[in-house]
């Protein structure tokens, strides 16, 4: 009730969720383009996730099959009969690889399909933790992966936080009723999981960890002095946010129109003229202002060990390496996975300081 | 549930409020209501609050309030306050009561003598604020303080022998007492005078200096105006009317008591401020002047009837100051912000499905690469060139959005040079014969640019339609023309609602805010031939010289109009789904016409179409950049036949060679492209066309 009153008081007053305000790029999210001008390592369609082998080499996954790179190279280690959508490796250097609605791991017989009392929907994210469970992040209880726009224009809160034991497959639930959790880690204090429509990251418990992020997070991936990076495959617009509140257009929507021309977020966007476009995105004397309200936008950020942000890379409107999904740190270099354009990014981790303006840790 | 929508959008006019609150009269407006409130209000309380006999004295009331109400407010317009009115009507009532009692001066010789003594007071004022600079609010605090002693101490000396006679001046009497055909004199009196306020504030120079001081005092000395002086003469002028006020106080009641004119500065603040004339200055008129004094009155005499303490009115009254006062600055600070929001008012508009557009649909509009071989002039050179025209010797002219006609020299269209200067952003063109360019302006209308590079205007206003709230009369936004065999040119006009700068605002409308418009050189007159169009663009004469085609941008429809010949006034669609915003039409070689398409349409944004509260919502909870709009950043170009069979579709996909197109004109075996958000002219080698066509007009004009 009291809930309800603040609400109508907040859309008299322009306040709280009736305010359509979104956080803008400042401070450490101050836009550069240093990942739209990062070196192109691979280029690939379907690029969905990659990990570090505990042998130091780089893993990605793309579609339905696990590569294994090297040196501009990859060759293809194993192929499965649907999409991979995360993968991470034990400490024991077993491959684990999560396909939408159920987990492979390398070496034990049988997929696991479900986990604390209901099968897994839309698996986005696996990472393992240090007493060797793994952190899966189920995103939602209704939508598939793919679906991921479904969710989010229902306002889908049904992702679930499992921790599994890959010995024994005994699964756990550490928090659930999460808006599309897309990314999860466990550090020093506890674990941290990313929820994507609520743009922010949360302890596991009730707190969250950091404030309204300008993008929709995705995976998190742990960096050598504690801190963390955090992929963004989407920057917010507040049409989409205006679109959540409109119910009736946004039923008359999904119900008759194709989710690739929907007013959502998207991972890449510019293709395909049927796309929603809004005013700051019309071309003036043939340029695309790179402030124009984002469709697809690319982004990562640097955490430090307390969440706060330091510095972030930025792929800007009108550039082609949006849908950052993973970012990895690896000695001096930084790779991201831009599945927009399904490529493999590198960037070098100094230049991004000195860009920044952040001194050597 | 959609036909009930249909008949809400159709029949409840949205769009006048915004329009209404645009208009400045609405600003009297409200004290209007306030004065029928406060009648309705107390007639339903007394009995008889209106009568007959009240209404005479009530009048000669409001005439004496009237007056000073009348200095206060060019006060308050000239950016001062004067508090001080009241003392000063104290001390010209005594004066005048002594000048015909005591001294028994006459009629006239006491009212010249009372107006000049009223005027030198409010001239103390004057020079201490205009010229010394003082703060107004502390010297007519002042010298109401200063005044107001003297009143007394005067008062106390010459109050009994004004008392002890009574004066024979029955032209004195006359002023106090008299009618003139029922009316009392002292409202005759104000009538004229009041009217004589109006014309000085709106029509005259020096009422213009008043105001022009009262907006900006800076800006008003840069611009050379004497400050000082005006601002000295505003207080003269004040005590003046305060003094006009007294006489006829003098004459009605003959009292020379001490309490006159007390409290008086509250009163006549209320009234002005609730009349809506503004504190800050620069605003304000007679009327609003005239309705406040009268809502000020019968509250007070409300109030009096009503058996309230003389305590408990006052209080009311100042309470009714502070809150009119709360209202002003709000109001002032977020008017434009009101309009704002209420001014676009979207409408419902269902579209017919668009005609596919994916590459193997088979449709006439399947996509293809046929602008890929583009050529470029004056890239980077030129800056929103709408639309493009040649003359006979090639070169190649067009507009830009700095209000300049740029010419490119053929043959290679490498060097250019301005040709004329317009200052409005050209829009559709069409070249004569004789070398004549017409280039409808937006912003200001149709002009045409001579042989000898003069340029002079041919028409910038049309017939005002009876109904309209805004005035649109003036050409607000002429976008594209043609000639007709006799001479008439007819052009179209995008939109009445919105200017130039922002037109894309009037894709969230969709409602039929423009017309087809008709200069006939003959009689030199301009009139509205087609009203209640969507955005009407392109236009282009028919082959049998009596009718035109015309398109419709929000619509996506192409239409014919018969303006001669025995169909005359008929308007039939021709096609009306475009998957694109059709913009400008010309002639093509081969008797067909081509059609630029500016932008295509999206799934959403024909949802939205059908969405107005949603679109209304978006306005309003949105900044402009993150509105949708029609996706103007892909374009295409169409032939189409007259009875409107597509004959070939040209795009370029991606849109990275030629993004955006807007017009389009065959030349000698060329297309010339050219866009309003470009900065370059496309020039496309046509393989099958006549390689003398020029589309050159005859002009009557």
């Amino acid at each position: 009730m009291l809930e309800f009153v603040a609400d109508v008081m907040g859309g008299l007053l322009g306040r709280r969720r009736s305010s359509l305000s979104v956080p803008i790029l400042d401070g450490a999210f101050r836009p550069n383009q240093l990942l739209e001008e990062a070196d192109i390592l691979l280029e690939r369609p379907g690029l969905e996730d990659m990990a570090i082998a505990p042998d130091g080499s780089l893993v990605l996954a793309a579609g339905p099959e696990v590569l294994a790179y090297a040196q501009g190279a990859v060759h293809v280690l194993e192929r499965y009969d649907s999409n991979i959508t995360a993968l991470t490796f034990l400490a024991d250097g077993r491959r684990v690889v999560a396909l939408g609605d159920r987990i492979v791991i390398e070496g034990r017989a049988g997929a696991i399909d479900a986990g604390a009392g209901r099968s897994f929907t839309a698996i986005t994210a696996l990472s393992v933790t240090s007493s060797g469970t793994l952190l899966v992040c189920d995103g939602s209880a209704h939508h598939s992966c793919d679906n991921w726009q479904y969710d989010l224009m229902t306002k889908g809160r049904s992702g679930r936080l499992v921790q599994l034991d890959p010995k024994s497959g005994k699964a756990d639930l550490l928090q659930d009723g999460l808006a599309w959790a897309s990314g999860a880690i466990e550090d020093g204090k506890g674990v941290l999981v990313c929820e994507s429509w609520r743009h922010r990251l949360r302890r596991d418990g009730k707190r969250d960890a950091t404030g309204e992020l300008p993008g929709y997070p995705a995976r998190i991936t742990p960096t050598a002095d504690g801190g963390f990076w955090l992929s963004l495959f989407a920057g917010r617009s507040q049409i989409v946010e205006f679109v959540l509140q409109e119910g009736s257009f946004r039923r008359e929507m999904m119900e008759t129109i194709d989710p690739r021309y929907w007013i959502t977020p998207a991972l890449s966007s510019g293709e395909d003229f049927m796309e929603p476009l809004q005013s700051g995105g019309v071309k003036h004397m043939g340029i695309l202002k790179p402030w124009a309200p984002p469709r697809s936008y690319g982004l990562a950020v640097r955490l430090d060990a307390n969440c706060n942000p330091l510095m972030s890379v930025h792929s800007r409107v009108g550039g082609k390496h949006h849908g950052i999904v993973t970012t990895l740190e690896r000695e001096t270099e930084v790779l991201a996975l831009s599945k927009g354009s399904g490529r493999l990014l590198r960037m070098d981790l100094h230049h991004i300081r000195a860009a920044s303006g952040v001194t050597e840790a | 549930m959609n036909t009930l929508v249909k008949l809400r959008y159709r029949f409840w006019p949205d769009k006048i409020f915004g329009e209404l609150l645009q208009k400045s009269w609405m600003e009297t407006a409200v004290p209007l209501l306030v004065l029928l409130a406060v009648i309705a209000f107390f007639s339903a309380r007394i009995d008889t609050f209106i009568s007959i006999t009240s209404i005479s004295d009530l009048l000669r009331q409001a005439c004496e309030l009237g007056f000073v109400v009348l200095g206060m407010s060019i006060v308050l317009i000239v950016g001062g306050i004067d508090l001080s009115v009241g003392s000063i009507y104290a001390l010209s009532n005594l004066f005048a009561l002594y000048c015909i009692n005591v001294l028994g001066l006459g009629m006239p010789a006491t009212v010249v003598a009372t107006l000049v003594v009223g005027g030198l007071l409010g001239a103390v004022n004057g020079l201490l604020i205009g010229y010394f600079r003082m703060r107004a609010f502390l010297t007519t605090m002042v010298t109401l303080i200063v005044y107001k002693a003297a009143n007394d101490m005067l008062n106390a000396k010459v109050a009994v022998q004004i008392s002890a006679n009574f004066p024979d001046a029955p032209a004195w009497d006359y002023l106090g007492a008299g009618t003139l055909l029922n009316v009392p004199v002292i409202v005759w009196i104000f009538g004229l005078v009041a009217i004589g306020g109006h014309v000085f504030l709106t029509r005259l120079r020096a009422g213009w200096h008043v105001l022009a001081i009262g907006g900006n005092r800076r800006s008003a000395y840069n611009t050379g105006l004497p400050v000082k002086r005006v601002v000295a003469l505003s207080y003269a002028a004040s005590g003046m009317f305060a003094a006009a006020g007294a006489i006829f106080y003098a004459s009605r009641l003959a009292s020379p008591g001490a309490d006159t004119g007390k409290g008086l500065e509250i009163v006549v603040l209320t009234a002005a401020i609730l009349g809506g004339i503004r504190l800050g200055g620069g605003k304000g008129s007679v009327m609003k002047a005239l309705l406040g004094t009268l809502i000020v009155l019968l509250l007070t005499n409300g109030m009096l009837r009503m058996a309230m303490s003389a305590g408990a009115s006052r209080v009311i009254l100042a309470t009714i100051l502070l809150l009119a006062a709360l209202l002003d600055i709000r109001w002032f600070k977020n008017r434009h912000k009101a309009v704002q929001e209420l001014y676009v008012s979207p409408n419902y508009m269902e579209l017919p499905p668009p005609q596919p557009t994916a590459r193997d649909s088979g449709s006439p509009f399947a996509l293809n690469d046929k602008l890929r071989d583009v050529e470029t002039i004056g890239l980077g050179e030129v800056e929103a060139p709408e639309d493009v025209v040649l003359d006979s010797d090639n070169n190649l002219y067009c507009g830009n959005r700095h209000g300049d006609i740029v010419r490119f020299f053929a043959p290679d269209y490498k060097r250019h040079e301005v040709y004329a200067h317009i200052g409005g952003q050209p829009l559709g063109m069409a070249m004569c014969q004789d070398g004549t360019l017409l280039v409808c302006v937006g912003g200001m209308g149709l002009y045409r640019v001579n042989r000898d590079r003069s340029t002079e205007k041919v028409t910038d206003e049309t017939n005002r339609s009876l109904l309209s709230i805004i005035d649109d009369s003036r050409l607000r936004l002429a976008d594209d023309l043609d000639i007709a065999p006799d001479g008439r040119v007819f052009f179209s006009e995008a939109t009445v609602r919105y200017e130039m700068h922002e037109w894309p605002t009037d894709s969230l409308e969709a409602r039929g805010n423009g017309r087809i418009i008709c200069y006939d050189p003959k009689t030199r007159k301009t009139t509205t031939v087609l009203r209640k169009l969507v955005f009407p663009n392109g236009i282009v004469m028919a082959s049998d010289g009596q009718s035109l085609l015309f398109a419709e941008s929000w619509a996506c429809r192409i239409s014919r109009y018969w303006f001669d010949g025995p169909q005359k006034g008929k308007v039939e669609v021709v096609i009306n789904d475009l998957p694109g915003y059709p913009d400008n039409l010309n002639r093509a070689s081969d008797g067909n016409y081509w059609l630029a398409i500016m932008g295509v349409r999206s799934p959403v944004f024909d949802l939205a179409m059908k969405r107005p509260a949603f679109r209304r919502r978006m306005s309003k909870k949105l900044p402009g950049d993150e509105w949708l709009a029609p996706n103007l950043n892909t374009g295409c170009i169409v032939k189409i036949s007259e009875q409107g069979e597509v004959l070939d579709v040209l795009w370029d996909l991606g849109g990275e060679n030629h993004p955006m197109i807007t017009s389009m004109r065959e030349h000698r075996g060329y297309l010339y492209i050219g866009g309003i958000h470009n900065n370059r002219i496309g020039r496309l080698r046509l393989a099958d066309a006549d390689a003398e066509f020029v589309d050159l007009k005859v002009s009557h004009a």
